[in-house]
């Protein structure tokens, strides 16, 4: 994890000082009718696209604050946040 | 072999240095590489290449081949024309047997009919068993060194890590300049350079030497400036990170150190190398670059031999010849493959000493069985040839722009017609390149561009452009006129240009291709000898422009480097209690659990039997401080604690201890510890220890939508705790504080807040161990002091400490679990009869783990927690056994046996219907050769079923 990841708070920091969180999935969706294939794919499935996607990471070795970030899965770099 | 004495000189001729070369004790001096003070002393052979066992010698003195890897000391391949010598070091060749004057698979060469390019991959495949044997005898003809299994490297290896403006790549002219023109900015500037001094293209030339040597102390003087020298690049990544490797001096604490800079900028200006000359033997001993002629005499002081034919294609050779000439060598001819375009003082250098000029001729075979001996020169527009006699030849085709951290980078590279070379065309943004690199020769153009690289990589205003030349014009000659059978492309690999034709007749007809189907700079020279020409002879090979192709993208590690730089330091970091020396002072074995130390036995008996017996009957110490301990607190802290914990948080009340579990969203439990309330908004709670690093960014994972108030403060290392347990436990707390602590007044599962003597202490009536027992949360500062306190009063009673593994036995007699011990990436809470703990009231909160839980509690087939008892007591299966019939039908999670119930009894995870009372169930244990042990599914908990005992 050679890249830079910023923080909102410390600013651009080693990635290797981060824990990744996976893709952006939204909040957790309401418990009533949920069946077995829909939580599975919402605990689980990941869109895993090459391009640019919105992931969250907390900054464990600095302020533990967890956000957002867009990242360019093809180049492992931050990127600009889509139009 | 006497000393030339320059002012380029590099070495001390005064300081002798001994070492031994296959038993032999020869002598080099202080500053020579190993392969200069063996070359001092008559060796011209180093080594037997991997496939034909040909003879190679020392053809260049920067590492772009294996020629002279060696083995020192017992480390395998090191490169001897990089490594400096040190008194004492013992010398020996690899790969061959025998002598590598003398090697007995030197008859392999004549075998090269049949072993065609890749034929390994059509050969060594069938019949299948024959492969094992096949294997050894390859392996011991093809081999590069021998490691003993049992080697350990010797030193320390260190790292460092450094953040600068600017990253300078290469410290000869131009890479001092850009690093000097960076720290004039005021930036922070880190220079890197792969040989020992800095200097680069200068250093070893009357009189740029001295230019070398100036530029060299600016950098010394500039306070901005770090440089590290004996320092090679491994690799380019991402954001302008860059490794490197150091080799340690004999003055450096460190055998190698690792590198690692962030830069907000990079200048590469690494240089250029020789692209090597195709012709017959090319790589027969005695054939040399010009850099590594001219580097032996200026640097070590080293004529390269008595009589020299060159045979090169730009102004360096012809500089070369000249300087050798006047330093003594015998220079008999120089073949130049251009038949205009020298620089004509060189030319009159050469005229003025009798020597022979052949402008467009070139070096078509290397004659000589084990060393040159005479070339057969060619001219490449008749059919005139003529056959000289010497003992060196200098050959090369041109020069080859060192290119490789930069397509590392992700830049890329696009062929110049007139330098002959591939150069950087399209550079990331940040990375700059200077010098060589960029194709340049004349010195004062090469400093220049080195400035002005400084200066944008600092973002600083650029000076206006002097006119200055530009590239010099390079040679397009990539092979002599010869069939190319024994004209090697790869030394390492032993690859000649009669294999790459092989392989383009297979259809392998593009760089990547041929080089990893024919193995062409796949070897430990990691790509320096074919270089540029791989792409070049490509081209000629398949009638393309030369543009259409482009050298492979070179790889990290640039250089071959050690796994024991990449591991770097190897001392144990570890975490200590603050009872941690008072413990081992009391006789306790330490042990790491997760990041920290803990006691595990008191004694020699690993079974723990008396520290057992004395909680059960008596009263026992325990250092709990390693336990997770966290304040949450806010107007949402119960928010939060209902989103993590499965137990319904919202009725807690202030005085009592509330136990429960947190799970992850499949349902199984990741960590469990108890709750306090200590106030309105205001919650105190303990987690296991190996999870305790992660609570607060699990709490906060989890309810990072909601936008809740609460606040969270992990406070494990500034609680220590001390767990006071067995029957005598009371007596002993209450002779160390006023406050009440009876049943009726601090009874089982409540939290009471008072002081032993002035140590304010949160102490909890839980019971892991099944005792009375009393754990006192106080802070790290004092908790020595209490546990004095404790152990004094304890005394009369004969109170003892208890270590991790004497509570392990006291908890599986309770059938209480350890998460990670029970628990597993499978386990859910009702797998292992938790599940009670789980609310269905709060389905608002959307508990973590909630949705799995109500998925998964009525699914067949999952594994259930159980405990069993063997039927032979004193049969006791270790850990992690499994249970079987047919198949596997579980596993032992902790089994023991028991002094308190005088059974073998333990834990295991077993598949649901194996789990009813009474089941036998049949144990294999790894080694027991098929004979089975035997147990039964017995109710929970084995000792005090009621649950008396923990509440007296």
């Amino acid at each position: 994890m050679s890249f830079l990841i910023t923080c909102p708070t410390c600013g651009p920091r080693n990635a290797y000082e981060f824990r990744y969180g996976g893709e952006d999935k939204g909040p957790r969706p309401a418990e009533d009718g949920m069946t077995v294939e829909a939580w599975m794919d919402y605990v689980h499935r990941n869109r895993s696209v090459p391009g640019v996607v919105k992931e969250w990471w907390f900054h464990r070795d600095g302020c533990a604050t967890w956000f957002t970030v867009y990242r360019d899965t093809t180049t492992n770099r931050e990127a600009e946040a889509p139009p | 072999m006497k000393r030339l004495q320059l002012a380029t000189l590099r070495i001390d001729a005064s300081r002798k240095l001994s070492f031994t070369y296959r038993g032999r004790t020869l002598e080099g001096v202080h500053g020579d590489t190993i392969a200069t003070a063996l070359y001092a002393n008559g060796v011209r052979v180093f080594s037997r290449s991997l496939k034909y066992h040909r003879p190679r010698g020392l053809y260049s003195l920067d590492g772009e081949s294996a020629n002279t890897l060696m083995s020192v000391d017992g480390v395998p391949n090191v490169l001897a024309e990089t490594t400096p010598l040190r008194g004492g070091m013992k010398v020996e060749p690899q790969n061959v047997v025998g002598s590598p004057e003398r090697d007995a698979l030197g008859f392999l060469d004549r075998l090269d009919g049949f072993m065609p390019a890749g034929f390994y991959y059509r050969t060594m495949h069938k019949p299948a068993a024959l492969w094992p044997p096949a294997a050894g005898v390859v392996r011991r003809m093809a081999g590069v060194g021998k490691l003993d299994p049992g080697f350990r490297a010797a030193g320390r290896y260190e790292e460092t890590y450094l953040n600068a403006e600017v990253c300078v790549v290469g410290g000869g002219p131009a890479g001092m300049q850009a690093a000097l023109a960076a720290a004039r900015q005021g930036l922070r500037v880190v220079l890197l350079e792969r040989r020992p001094w800095l200097g680069g293209f200068f250093e070893y030339r009357a009189p740029l030497h001295e230019r070398a040597r100036r530029l060299a102390a600016e950098v010394a003087e500039a306070g901005n400036v770090r440089s590290f020298c004996s320092t090679a690049l491994i690799g380019l990544y991402n954001d302008h990170l860059v490794t490197a490797f150091q080799a340690g001096t004999d003055t450096d604490p460190f055998e190698e150190r690792y590198v690692e800079i962030r830069a907000a900028s990079v200048v590469v200006a690494t240089g250029a190398i020789e692209r090597p000359l195709l012709f017959e033997n090319n790589e027969r001993p005695g054939v040399m670059q010009v850099g590594c002629a001219q580097r032996l005499a200026r640097t070590y002081g080293l004529l390269p031999g008595k009589t020299a034919v060159l045979s090169v294609a730009h102004d360096l050779g012809l500089e070369c010849a000249a300087d050798l000439a006047e330093l003594g060598l015998d220079v008999a001819c120089v073949a130049d493959v251009r038949e205009e375009g020298q620089d004509e003082s060189l030319v009159r250098a050469l005229a003025g000493r009798g020597i022979p000029l052949l402008r467009g001729w070139v070096a078509a075979e290397a004659k000589g069985r084990r060393a040159v001996d005479g070339v057969v020169l060619r001219s490449l527009s008749e059919t005139a040839s003529k056959e000289v006699a010497c003992d060196v030849l200098v050959a090369s085709a041109g020069v080859t722009p060192l290119a490789g951290p930069v397509t590392m980078a992700g830049g890329k590279l696009a062929y110049d017609a007139h330098t002959g070379a591939y150069l950087a065309a399209e550079l990331p943004p940040g990375l700059h390149v200077a010098g060589r690199l960029t194709g340049l020769h004349d010195p004062a153009a090469i400093e220049a561009s080195g400035r002005h690289a400084g200066l944008r990589a600092a973002e600083a205003k650029l000076e206006e452009p002097r006119s200055l030349p530009g590239p010099a014009r390079g040679s397009t000659l990539v092979m002599a006129p010869v069939e190319g059978r024994k004209a090697f492309v790869c030394f390492d690999e032993d690859t000649t240009v009669k294999n790459v034709r092989q392989a383009v007749e297979q259809g392998f007809d593009r760089p990547e291709l041929v080089k990893r189907f024919a193995a062409v700079g796949t070897g430990p020279g990691q790509g320096g000898i074919p270089g540029h020409n791989l792409p070049l002879l490509l081209a000629e090979l398949l009638g393309e422009p030369v543009t259409a192709l482009r050298p492979t993208t070179a790889r990290s590690p640039a250089v071959a480097v050690g796994l024991a730089a990449l591991a770097g330091s190897r001392h144990d970091m570890c975490k200590r209690t603050p009872l941690h020396d008072s413990q081992k002072a009391s006789g306790a074995v330490m042990r790491r659990i997760g990041p920290w130390q803990r006691a595990r036995y008191f004694s020699a008996d690993t079974t723990c039997r008396a520290e057992v017996e004395n909680v059960r009957t008596n009263v026992g110490l325990l250092d709990a401080s390693t336990l997770g301990k966290f304040r949450l607190w806010g107007p949402d802290a119960v928010k939060a604690l209902q989103r993590v914990y499965v137990s319904d948080m919202s009725k807690l009340k202030p005085g009592r201890v509330k136990y429960s579990a947190m799970c992850n969203d499949d349902g199984c439990v990741v960590d469990d510890g108890i709750v306090v309330r200590r106030g309105e908004d205001e919650y105190y709670l303990t987690t296991t220890t190996g999870r305790a690093g992660e609570t607060v960014q699990w709490f906060r994972y989890h309810t990072r939508y909601d936008g809740w108030d609460y606040k969270m403060v992990n406070l494990t290392d500034a609680y220590g705790a001390v767990n006071v347990a067995g029957p005598n436990a009371r007596k002993v707390l209450e002779k160390v504080t006023d406050a009440d602590v009876s049943n009726a007044a601090f009874p089982f599962g409540t939290y009471r807040e008072f002081v032993l003597g002035t140590i304010p202490v949160r102490a909890m009536r839980l019971g892991f161990v099944g005792e009375p027992s009393f754990e006192l949360h106080v802070p790290a500062s004092f908790t020595q002091a209490a546990w004095d306190l404790l152990a004094e009063a304890g005394a009369e009673h004969g109170v003892k400490s208890f270590g991790v593994e004497a509570q392990n036995v006291l908890r599986m007699e309770k059938g209480h679990l350890i998460v990670g011990s029970e628990t597993e990436q499978r386990t859910t809470l009702h797998d292992v009869g938790l599940g009670f703990l789980w609310s269905r009231k709060k389905p608002e909160m959307k508990t973590v783990g909630a949705v799995a839980l109500r998925q998964t509690e009525d699914q067949p087939d999952r594994l259930k927690l159980v405990g069993f008892r063997m039927d032979v007591p004193g049969e006791t299966p270790r850990d992690g056994s499994i249970v079987v019939d047919e198949k596997i039908r579980g596993y032992v999670s902790i089994a023991r046996y028991s002094s308190t119930l005088g059974q073998s009894v333990g834990l295991a995870l077993v598949d649901a219907p194996l789990a009813e009372e009474g089941t036998a169930l049949k144990i294999y244990e790894d080694g027991c050769k098929g004979k089975l042990k035997r147990a039964r599914v017995v109710s929970l908990p084995f000792y005090d079923p009621a649950g008396e005992r923990m509440r007296m």
